[in-house]
């Protein structure tokens, strides 16, 4: 019995204690910095690895991008997102050259599988994420017309993977 | 000119009785009838309460989202003028333009009139509310009596508003206010008979001027933080907002309304957030009283420091669940205010 009193007593106490500790952590709390960022005046930087939309770079070696219109792209992309129009010689052979490299923001859902298939590491996911547009033309994207060129960490990391060299 | 100012905010109550016995003596001089001009002074006195009812609430929201914000790392409020102070206006008048919306199955009359009542309920209390040195619309001799009894009339309106709604959730938000409210009105009334014993008057005026330089806050501890806690509980706020609690309830008795009928219940939750720090800072903090700076502003820095012990506790906690809450009223704060009533009872009678 008398166990009981004092362990009631105890978590009467603890409980308090409890109370007093929780307010002194929002207290504390209320002379911190935010860790807001202010979105449209300030961005973060993205990390190297993001996935936003899909870009075809140009190489800055060559002067053009990297594609061979091989369409194993094409090929592995769920949801249908991306077409090749292969370049053809006056005659009507066909290229190894994509006249047009038709992306749809659209129905892409951004799980890289045709960076990781591409053979020539032609195509990157770039830090672009605002892709809003105000027609729905807007969507499809021809990477080929568009000569993206890549910048920062991202244009770095991406001219190693290709030179044979350690990623990063 | 000096001497002028001086008066207007430290001697606020010999400057305002002059002026009152002037106008009686050129109004009688006239042959006028005296119940003109009282009216005109009550209604002076009570467009100065409406128009800082109205200024506070906009103060007292932009200052609640700051410091949660703050709290929670966040900025708060800041697009709408400087610091944001102007958000409340604008989202005010945001829902003053709104649709008025009446559920098809609502009671519609007394729908409509819930919102007023709870507002009314509230703007009485600042009939008895000391804001400075004779800057009270009416010392009534029975002011404690007046708060206890008119602070318990908002539950009419809150609980018109979830029956009218005939909606679950606003009836059960609105039965929840009810229990919670008589509840926690006992522990109330309890601590402040302490309050009445010690200043031996239930005048408000008279318990300021009672009231030793720290207040009755450090010869009352308990008290204070009963009363503290019956407030907060009173008015519905975290961790006892259980009849708007979102979780459970949507939005409790205010599910149902839009616009400027949301506005007025808005505008009523936090004016009782005002008047539950300012009747705290008038019975337990010394009130108006405090060296060098004006009354007025004494009391303002008072209220505000209990609102925002009140804001802090709110944003620190989380919700009690509906039988607890009842429990704790009951078998917890009941005792401790009896106790502490018997305990300042003896104290009052030996020293």
């Amino acid at each position: 019995m008398e166990m009981k009193t004092e362990s009631a007593v105890a978590r009467v106490v603890a409980g308090i204690l409890s109370l007093l500790k929780g307010l002194w952590i929002t207290f504390s709390y209320l002379f911190r910095a935010p860790i807001t960022v202010e979105y449209p005046e300030k961005r973060v930087v993205m990390p190297l690895r993001f996935r936003g939309r899909l870009v075809l770079p140009i190489d800055p070696n060559k002067g053009v991008d990297r594609c061979t219109a091989c369409t194993r792209c094409v090929k592995i992309c769920p949801n249908h997102s991306i077409d090749i129009v292969t370049e053809k010689s006056p005659d009507g052979a066909p290229q190894p050259r994509p006249a047009r490299y038709l992306y749809n923001v659209g129905s892409c859902m951004f799980c890289n599988l045709c960076v990781e298939v591409c053979p020539f590491f032609a195509i990157v996911m770039s830090d672009e994420h605002e892709l809003a547009t105000t027609e729905k033309s807007g969507l499809v994207v021809d990477l080929v017309a568009e000569k993206h060129r890549l910048t920062g960490k991202k244009a770095t990391w991406w001219l190693l993977k290709f030179r044979g060299g350690e990623e990063e | 000119m000096g001497r002028f100012l001086y008066d207007l905010f430290y001697n606020t109550d010999t400057l305002l009785s002059g002026w009152s016995a002037a106008a009686h003596a050129s109004w009688a001089a006239r042959g006028a009838p005296l119940v003109v001009l009282d009216l005109l002074f009550q209604l002076m006195s009570a467009a100065a309460v409406s128009a800082f009812l109205v200024l506070n609430a906009l103060f007292i929201i932009w200052f609640e989202r700051k410091v949660a914000a703050r709290m929670q790392l966040r900025r708060g409020p800041n697009r709408v003028g400087r610091f944001g102070l102007l958000q409340t206006l604008a989202d005010t008048v945001k829902l003053l333009i709104k649709e008025d919306i009446v559920p098809d199955a609502a009671d519609t009359p007394v729908f409509r009139a819930a919102p007023f009542v709870v507002l009314a309920a509230t703007f009485l209390l600042f009939v008895v509310l000391p804001f400075g040195k004779g800057l009270v619309p009416a010392d009534l001799n029975v002011g404690l009596v007046y708060f206890l009894a008119v602070s318990g009339l908002s539950v009419i309106g809150i609980l018109a508003g979830g029956w009218a709604s005939n909606n679950k959730y606003s009836l059960m938000g609105g039965m929840r206010s009810a229990a919670q409210i008589v509840s926690y009105e006992v522990p109330a009334v309890l601590t402040l008979l302490s309050v009445a014993m010690l200043a031996g008057s239930l005048k408000m005026g008279d318990i300021v001027r009672a009231q030793p330089v720290y207040g009755y806050a450090l010869l009352q501890p308990v008290g204070f933080l009963l009363f503290l806690i019956a407030s907060n509980a009173e008015i519905n706020r975290g961790p006892f907002d259980l009849p708007e609690s979102d979780s459970e309830l949507v939005s409790g008795f205010v599910t149902e309304y839009s616009g400027m009928r949301f506005a007025f219940f808005f505008l009523a939750e936090y004016t009782n957030l005002f008047l539950a720090g300012a009747f705290s800072a008038t019975l337990f903090l010394g009130g108006w009283r405090g060296p060098f700076l004006p009354p007025f502003a004494w009391f303002l820095l008072k209220s505000y420091l209990v609102v925002f012990v009140l804001i802090w506790v709110r944003w620190t906690f989380p919700r009690l669940r509906v039988d607890h809450l009842m429990q704790f009223s009951w078998k917890v704060l009941l005792p401790l205010a009896l106790l502490n009533l018997l305990v300042t009872a003896v104290l009052v009678k030996v020293l």
